[in-house]
């Protein structure tokens, strides 16, 4: 639980003639993490991917692109047998194929057809209101034409020059058809230019321009309806194929990657030497199946992992179902090494725990714990369901936590009595109970336990849980190192600080007298010296984080209280601010700034308390024992979802 | 004259604007370290998207300035 899965290095060795039926087998396994091979100068090359490679890559491409082009989504469907999909995969695909490109082409063709017209409607939609044939605009000897827009009245000013023109306009849109002879072509455009006159280009078709326009629109309607038919065509093939698309896709997928196995191994003119780990309890399962695919031709050679490989050993996390989610916590910072503790276990008690001390309220923690199932239940990502899992533990420590602080939504449940002022509770008859008096302030410890009115001896005891939490962690690092370096080391590196902290404490008790002082002195110095020895000149400056460490812990009780704080105040402006004494709209906006406010601090009380109570993880808990930094166990193989051999 | 001054300054206020003092102050460091150590981890987190964890941490660092001026400020109250 507290290691990492074990691992072998395993080596296959064989001829050329069994290479395929070994990547074939290893690929079957999914256990069988590929050392990649990229050290040239012994004499083996790297191989070439098998020949079917490229004829799969390709077939790969296509049906991606199809299935892009149709929009097939991933989801749940019967598991369709290898064997057959491979089997009508090259025909099928020809198939689909061709329906697809036989109607996108037919698609395009419409579309630009309707582009087209649209651009004769918009062309032909100025001379909408002229009742001409478009053809009379042009191909005259003593007549000029003057098709455009104006602003304003021309014919008063054009009569001055010529009685002999025809004028069709559309005072709406200002637009003007005039016919006059060429002669006084030249006075009338400059006539007109004093109108702002714009030319406009005469489209070149024959008809009355409203004719025309209605026959087109009609057209533009036909080939939408066409289109929206050939639409509906592909959303039918969509359905009709996506099963197999699907199927083909993961398929192919699965003998690429087998097909480029050999880019990663080493080989020879005739052999091949396949390289990587395999975690021991897979061994066997490994062993046997190659011997059955290969007929015993392969060999194969298990070695342990040694010291100097322990860089390069991927790892794998083994831990109980119910720690798993933590691994998402564990892989923000950094995997572990392979003969390193694996943490996960611990943050799975100590995370939920701190969080719940944080935030500690029973709404809250139905809020969302609520919202945690519901998100986990509706959305199907592997990457969301283990962030509510950990949600869903912290709620029930915030839970807990909550009955011991008697908190509901910033109200107390129980009712106090503090300087002779009675504060009620949300529960009627349940009091607040005296237990003893505090150890460490002039607080009376209570149940319900009253955060608000036990600041200071909250603050003495998150420290103290801090100074706990933070030799748990030199303890790991004890064992750690240990395990790395011998026992010497670990006694000066994290032994060390046991001894210091002994020393401190000795100190104290002799400055308040009850021994003398010399021996906690001598007992520092030791740990000094120690700690000099096994961290170098590093290690005393460390020396002050011991304090301020143990204080960050503080922030439980801290940010904590900023919780309560904003819930209640909330409250307060709900309830005795605006809130009237009968019924009235006010009630509403009462009820109203409730819900708001205690929607924003259920969003805080995520971010705050998680953040916080990671950090005290990270930042004081790792940091006394963990590194980090392993490789991610990444085995040869594919998670099936969509076919079965 | 001095004697009527102080009688006026209340001790229980001045307590308040001490704990005030303590944790405005302490939020404005933590914000300027913050800023500079957030920018750096984005940055940091547009190369190479797994620094996200570290980025994290790092920038919550200071927040343990403005948590102690916090705890100063429940102290002093």
């Amino acid at each position: 639980m507290l290691n990492v899965k074990q691992m072998s290095r395993v080596t296959i060795v064989g001829h050329k003639d069994i290479f395929e039926r070994t990547v074939d087998a290893l690929h079957g396994i999914n256990s069988f993490h590929l050392e990649d091979y990229n050290n040239e100068d012994l004499g083996l090359k790297i191989g070439k991917p098998f020949e079917n490679g490229e004829d799969v890559s390709n077939k790969l491409i296509k049906i991606r692109s199809i299935s892009n082009f149709l929009g097939v989504k991933k989801g749940n469907i019967k598991k369709q047998n290898m064997d057959s999909v491979f089997k009508e995969l090259d025909t099928k695909l020809v198939e689909l194929d061709n329906e697809v490109s036989k109607r996108t082409g037919r698609k395009i063709e419409i579309e630009n057809n309707q582009k087209e017209l649209v651009t004769h409607i918009n062309e032909l939609l100025p001379f909408a209101t002229i009742p001409i044939d478009l053809e009379q605009y042009s191909g005259y000897e003593n007549i000029a034409v003057f098709a455009g827009v104006v602003k304003g009245d021309i014919e008063s000013k054009l009569s001055n020059i010529t009685k002999s023109y025809e004028l069709f306009s559309d005072s709406k849109s200002g637009i003007i058809v005039l016919f006059v002879l060429k002669e006084h072509a030249d006075a009338v455009s400059d006539i007109l230019s004093e109108f702002a006159f714009k030319e406009l280009r005469v489209p070149e078709m024959s008809g009355v321009p409203v004719d025309l326009l209605g026959k087109m629109e009609l057209d533009v309607a036909n080939l939408q309806k066409n289109i929206e038919s050939l639409d509906a065509e592909i959303e039918s093939l969509k359905i009709k194929y996506s099963d197999f698309i699907l199927a083909s896709d993961e398929l192919l997928s699965i003998e690429t990657q087998k097909a480029e196995v050999p880019l990663r191994i080493a080989t020879s003119e005739h052999t091949f030497m396949v390289d990587g780990w395999v975690p021991n309890e897979d061994y066997d399962l490994l062993a046997d199946t190659i011997e059955d695919a290969t007929d015993g031709r392969a060999f194969i050679s298990r070695t342990d992992v040694t010291k100097e490989e322990n860089d390069i050993v991927p790892i794998e996390y083994n831990n109980p179902k119910i720690t798993q989610p933590f691994e998402e916590i564990m892989n923000l910072y950094s995997r572990p090494k392979y003969t390193e503790i694996d943490p996960t276990s611990l943050i799975f008690i100590s995370f939920p725990l701190f969080y719940g001390m944080i935030l500690g309220d029973i709404g809250y923690a139905l809020i969302l714990m609520t919202l945690a199932f519901g998100i986990k239940k509706l959305v199907k990502s592997d990457a969301v369901k283990p962030l509510m899992n950990i949600l869903i533990y912290c709620q029930i420590s915030t839970l807990i936590f909550g009955v011991i602080y008697g908190e509901f939504l910033g109200f107390s449940l129980a009712g106090l009595e503090t300087h002779g002022v009675y504060i009620p509770g949300l529960i009627a008859g349940f009091e607040t109970i005296n237990l003893f008096p505090s150890p460490f302030a002039a607080e009376m410890i209570t149940y319900p336990v009253h955060r608000t009115h036990l600041v200071m001896t909250m603050i003495v005891v998150t420290a103290l849980i801090g100074l706990i939490h933070i030799n748990f962690g030199f303890l790991l690092g004890f064992i750690n190192e240990r395990k790395n370096h011998g026992f010497m080391a670990a006694v000066l590196e994290k032994g060390s600080w046991f001894v210091i902290e002994i020393g401190l404490l000795l100190a104290a008790l002799g400055y308040m007298g009850y021994i003398s002082s010399i021996s906690g002195i001598g007992v520092f110095l030791i740990g000094f010296v120690m700690l000099l020895k096994g961290e170098g000149i590093k290690g005393p400056i460390e020396l002050p984080a011991l304090l301020s460490n143990s204080l960050s812990y503080t922030r439980i009780i801290a940010v904590g209280l900023s919780s309560i704080y904003i819930a209640s105040t909330v409250n307060q402006i709900a309830f005795d601010m605006v809130m009237p004494e009968s019924f009235g709209p006010m009630t509403i906006f009462a009820i109203l700034i409730f819900l708001f406010g205690h929607a924003l601090n259920t969003v805080l009380s995520i971010i705050a308390p998680g953040l916080h109570s990671l950090r005290l993880q990270y930042v004081e808990f790792f940091t006394k024992f963990y590194k980090g930094g392993g490789i991610k166990y990444n085995p040869f193989g594919y998670i099936r979802k969509y076919t079965e051999e | 004259m001095v004697g009527e001054e102080l009688a006026v300054i209340d001790a229980s206020g001045m307590r308040a604007i001490g704990a005030g003092l303590a944790i405005g102050l302490t939020g404005l460091a933590s914000a300027i370290a913050e800023k500079d150590i957030g920018t750096a981890a984005i940055g940091a987190m547009a190369e190479n998207e797994s620094l996200f964890g570290k980025g994290l941490i790092l920038t919550v660092i200071p927040e343990t300035i403005v948590i102690f001026g916090l705890v100063v400020a429940l102290l002093i109250k």
